[in-house]
């Protein structure tokens, strides 16, 4: 199973969780008001300048560009068809900035921070009776669990294209739904063996 | 202020939970099916010695069993009663009393590094999020694994990663260690290691395993055949009979269905 967390007690894991995740909700906010193209560039290289501070394990993970790739050629596609070059090369800009500062965030917080940070986000749910740490949880286990999903899906794409030859197809679809299903039953199941979501003394 | 509170089912408020009692467990009759598939039926059994295996061909319901025993499932047929009480009333007390370790390392971490995955059980007793922190460091370094803790457990062995699902089932002080195929995916040194961990702790253990040779020292063994008790007694008794079973039948060529 791949981890999207990078142990390491660098400047980065030093920060508060809920500094990191403040800082890039508030700048993901401010980046939709600007389309000032040399604003998306000087955060881009703030960014990379963020992740190759951290070392060669945190540049590799710049590969996750590499799986949006495909995304972002439509997202110019569509552009250069209805004639908005430069609004695609904005819009692709932002998202690759945005995605790798969250990236970066999830890569230096330990998932129990996380928790922590993301909790009073569900506070006002207590008022209305419902579990905060519940939600809470569920938040940081799909953080947890995305990067297994990503997995799930190469492990079966490599074996469509043992037995095909070709690299993927939509049949690989249902497979992956279903693994899926059955990752999100483990857990729960991992879960509900050491006391469940809201724990041993809080039901 | 909570404007609709949650409805608490008093059943399970009760703390009726006594790990001291023997037996600390006690099936009357009890069955299971899940879905259209009746896995088990009529068992009728008392746990009490300190090492129980429990063996049986791949289907025959061994995992629900293990699983009947820390409320992971509940029998819809039958009784069953946990330290003093019937299951389905304490099945959110059981996690604190019987530790449940499962086959796939991977599918029982929940947490991406080792110490985070050793604290959350102790959060889950109560403790805060630092003293739920300093704890799991003391109690790793106390099994010796002190260098694990900042470590990814997707970047462990399967030895280590079995290690460290046991060790935070155990940080929890369970009364009873249930394990489902804990050696499966390891390798004979790893298995060898992990079973003599298992062997020096003191709580009373239920284990699960297509290993007959690890069993060979157990108080008691209980084979299954689907869904039922085929044998229960000395470990030596119950194992030979086993052996000789699945000897008989692979010599028949009706039973390659079965594989």
């Amino acid at each position: 199973m791949i981890s999207v967390y990078l142990s390491g007690d660098s400047w980065a894991h030093r920060l508060p969780a809920g500094a990191k995740l403040l800082a890039v909700a508030i700048g993901s906010l401010l980046l939709f008001r600007t389309e000032t193209l040399w604003v998306f560039v000087v955060c881009l290289a703030l960014v990379l300048a963020a992740y190759v501070s951290l070392g060669r394990g945190a540049v590799q993970r710049l590969r996750l560009l590499k799986g949006l790739s495909i995304f972002l050629a439509a997202i110019l596609a569509l552009h250069w068809i209805s004639g908005t070059v430069m609004d695609g090369v904005i819009a692709i800009l932002r998202l690759c900035v945005m995605v790798l500062a969250a990236s970066f965030v999830s890569m230096t917080t330990r998932m129990d921070d996380m928790l922590a940070a993301v909790m009073p986000l569900f506070r006002p749910l207590e008022w209305a009776g419902f579990s905060a740490r519940k939600s809470a949880l569920g938040v940081t286990l799909v953080l947890r669990f995305a990067p297994h999903l990503m997995e799930i899906f190469a492990v079966l794409r490599e074996a469509y294209q043992a037995r095909t030859g070709k690299k993927s197809s939509w049949r690989l679809i249902a497979p992956f739904a279903l693994q899926a299903l059955k990752m999100s039953d483990n857990v729960a199941e991992a879960l509900a063996a050491r006391g469940g979501s809201q724990g041993l003394t809080l039901k | 202020m909570v404007l609709w509170p949650r409805k608490r089912k008093d059943k399970e408020q009760t703390g009726g939970c006594n790990p001291d009692i023997t037996p600390y467990a006690r099936l009357e009759k009890a069955g299971l099916t899940l879905g259209t598939r009746k896995v088990l039926s009529g068992l009728s059994l008392d746990l009490e010695e300190p090492r129980i295996g429990v063996i049986g061909l791949n289907g025959s319901g061994k995992s629900s069993f293990a699983r009947l025993l820390n409320g992971l499932h509940l029998a819809d047929e039958g009784c069953v009663t946990l330290f003093g009480a019937d299951a389905a009333s304490v099945r959110s007390e059981l996690p604190r009393h019987v530790g449940f370790v499962f086959q796939n390392p991977d599918h029982q971490a929940i947490f991406p590094t080792v110490e985070e995955e050793i604290a959350f059980g102790l959060t889950q007793l109560g403790a805060s999020k630092d003293e739920s922190r300093t704890k799991a460091l003391e109690f790793l370094d106390l099994h010796g694994c002190g260098d694990l803790a900042a470590k990814p457990f997707a970047e462990l062995s399967g030895g280590q990663k079995q290690l460290v699902c046991i060790l935070a089932v155990l940080v929890m002080r369970p009364a009873v260690l249930v394990l489902d195929e804990p050696m499966t995916s390891l390798d004979a040194l790893a298995s060898r290691l992990i079973f003599n961990k298992l062997m020096s702790l003191p709580q009373r253990i239920v284990m699960v395993s297509h290993d007959l040779s690890l069993l060979t020292g157990f108080d008691r063994v209980l084979w299954l055949e689907e869904g039922q008790l085929r044998m229960d007694g000395p470990a030596a008794k119950v194992i030979a009979a086993y052996r000789d079973d699945i000897e008989r039948r692979s010599g028949t060529v009706m039973e390659a269905a079965a594989i």
